[in-house]
């Protein structure tokens, strides 16, 4: 699968963010959807998503940010963070993404719980990884899948991720080459919201 | 705990994901809705065991949609999803029948809770109902359905009267089932094996009559071009049973008076006799003893009917049975007519108990097949039942108003079983005021 050559996907660290999770991250969106990566800064401080009664950043405003300031050659952008996200209705999320959208935001705050305590860098950017594929693969059309082992499952946990594999289903990927060639014919698609865990 | 089928109504696809995504996990089988409009439509087509409806949405809200899917399936279980500032609103939505509430932000694992919760409940309230069928199991006799005293006294009554070989006579108004107990004494009798021959007494001409009953020889008369086997005959080794007896002819009564006491009789137009070995059991509508003393029925006829003899009790008699009689002609009949009907509303059970039912059973069953027909939904509503509110016989045009008056607060009282409360209220008139009327126009229970 490779994607087009004119467009990169932009990975962008929000805050503080260890640079040790761009290099796994950047090989599979390669791997997976083909596209060049960049890394550029575009949101310094999220304090105007923070909800001050749950100390928690909403996720759907920074996402929304990141889409606007996101520069034109951009064909997606993934946010990287270490806050705390939510969505109004769940205590927490991962992350959240537009599905058929530009923008997606993986936060690494939670996915640092329960890590093993031989091989924790490993375990913790296995799981940075394959959630930031999925968030990725959500702005591709992909929806949640029932497969388990798929890289689309629903995670409710981190025991969860840790279950799935870092591949996506047969079907998802038929899927996901098919948005990926509506992209190329048509890179402006609608953007409802979607989120996930 | 089980799987469940959930369906998730939110405008927000956020939520619907998320919560399909979660729910999934747990193995339940989960579908979205994105407005109250489209939910309302998929139940049209899919039977859910769950809805998880939020209460604010664009279009129809969450408490409508709660409103018309009660409507139509109280027993399916919806849980609302509310902001902390409603709660109001969610408490309003428990009054109209949602099963619980959750309120935003709340932890996924609440809501797995939750669901065990109201799945533990389903499955109680399953439980119960088919002990509830067991019990209405218990409170059937035969095809007789009826849990009141009088209905208990009459199956043990058959149960008696079963394996005996007496002539049994079945009294009672039309449409009170003696029919059906006269079949109940047969099934249970040692003649069960054989034949079960009804004569409706009351619906065969006369002339026809005697060939109806003892058959006749080929060319008796000129019809009679075969050799034709009466019912008598056919009853051999099983019961006779001759529904309206007291319609019968002098003629036939003495004809039957002699089968009776020696249970050999001849075709119309035969020489040879025959005998048969039946029992007999007759029922009538009629009050014998005043037929007797008109002279329109033999009493040496009666008193070799009036052997046993028992009385099918009239339905506003046993108006305790109307719930459960109307409840099995509602499913005979949503079944008969393949209609999803399945309740029947409180104002109808309501309207059913203060009628009288001069019909009796068979009216009960007729109104319900009625109302099948006609009912749309899946609720049997006052509207679909227009045999109980019939107006009565308009009043003679010499009557004064305050006969009038008289007769409409007796009629009130009657239907309320003399409830004075209940009565005012429908009379639209204080209790005192009711008092004061029931005093001047000297009514009483005996009026």
């Amino acid at each position: 699968m490779s994607g087009s050559g004119e467009h990169s996907i932009v990975l962008s660290p929000v805050g503080d963010v260890d640079g040790v999770i761009f290099k796994p991250i950047r090989r599979e969106i390669h791997r997976i959807f083909g596209y060049r990566t960049r890394v550029i800064p575009l949101l310094d401080d999220v304090g105007f998503a923070l909800d001050t009664s749950r100390h928690q950043y909403h996720s759907t405003p920074i996402l929304n940010e990141l889409a606007r300031l996101a520069p034109s050659s951009a064909l997606k952008v993934l946010g990287l963070t270490t806050v705390d996200l939510f969505i109004p209705i769940l205590t927490y999320v991962y992350g959240e993404a537009q599905l058929a959208g530009r923008a997606c935001i993986l936060s690494t705050h939670r996915l640092q719980d329960g890590l093993p305590a031989t091989g924790t860098q490993k375990a913790f950017l296995s799981r940075v990884v394959k959630e930031a594929i999925h968030e990725l693969g959500h702005t591709f059309d992909l929806r949640h899948c029932r497969d388990h082992r798929c890289l689309m499952s629903y995670c409710r946990s981190e025991k969860d991720v840790d279950h799935k594999s870092g591949e996506l289903c047969r079907y998802c990927r038929v899927l996901l080459e098919d948005a990926m060639k509506r992209q190329d014919r048509n890179p402006a698609t609608s953007q409802p919201v979607f989120g996930s865990s | 705990m089980g799987r469940n089928r959930i369906l998730i109504v939110d405008d927000e696809l956020i939520i619907r994901e998320s919560l399909a995504g979660w729910l999934e996990r747990d193995g339940h089988e989960v579908q979205t809705a994105k407005s109250g409009e489209q939910c309302l439509e998929m139940l049209k087509d899919t039977r859910f065991d769950i809805l998880l409806v939020d209460i604010k949405m664009e279009g129809i809200s969450g408490l409508e949609v709660l409103k018309k899917v009660k409507e139509n399936d109280p027993d399916l279980a919806v849980v609302m999803i509310t902001a902390y500032g409603s709660i109001s609103t969610a408490i309003e939505a428990m009054k109209n029948g949602a099963s619980d509430y959750l309120l935003k932000p709340f932890d996924p694992n609440e809501l797995g809770v939750l669901i065990d919760r109201i799945t533990e409940s389903r499955a109680q309230a399953l439980e119960n109902l088919y002990l509830k069928e067991q019990y209405k199991e218990s409170t059937r006799f035969e095809s007789m359905i009826g849990q009141s005293e009088a209905m208990r006294q009459v199956f043990e009554l058959i149960k008696d009267v079963a394996p005996m070989n007496s002539t049994v006579l079945i009294t009672g108004q039309t449409g009170t089932g003696k029919g059906l107990a006269a079949k109940a004494i047969h099934t249970n009798s040692p003649r069960s094996q054989g034949p079960f021959v009804m004569v409706n007494c009351g619906a065969i001409p006369e002339h026809l009559m005697e060939s109806e009953l003892f058959g006749h020889q080929r060319g008796a008369f000129t019809d009679a071009k075969e050799t034709k086997r009466g019912r008598l005959e056919l009853a051999h080794g099983g019961t006779l049973f001759l529904d309206e007896i007291g319609e019968i002819g002098m003629r036939m009564q003495i004809d039957l008076l002699r089968v009776l006491e020696d249970r050999v009789f001849y075709r119309v137009g035969g020489t040879q006799p025959i005998e048969a070995d039946f029992r007999v059991i007759a029922a009538t509508n009629r009050d014998l003893t005043a037929a007797i003393a008109q002279g329109a029925f033999r009493e040496d006829l009666f008193y070799r009917l009036n052997v046993i003899s028992f009385k099918m009790p009239a339905l506003c008699e046993r108006k305790e049975d109307i719930p459960l009689l109307a409840e099995h002609f509602l499913r005979r009949f949503a079944q008969e007519t393949n209609k999803f009907i399945d309740q029947i509303s409180r104002e109808a059970m309501d309207e059913m108990m203060l009628y009288e039912w001069p019909g009796n059973v068979r009216e009960l069953e007729n109104a319900i097949e009625r109302a099948v027909v006609v009912g749309k939904g899946r609720k049997i509503l006052p509207e679909h039942l227009p045999i109980l509110r019939r107006e009565g016989p308009a009043a003679p045009a010499n009557v004064t108003l305050k006969e009038v008056e008289r007769a409409h607060i007796l009629r009130i009282l009657r239907q309320n079983a003399w409830n004075i409360t209940r009565s005012s209220q429908i009379l639209g008139i204080d209790r005192s005021t009711l008092y004061s009327k029931i005093k001047s126009y000297h009514i009483d229970r005996a009026s």
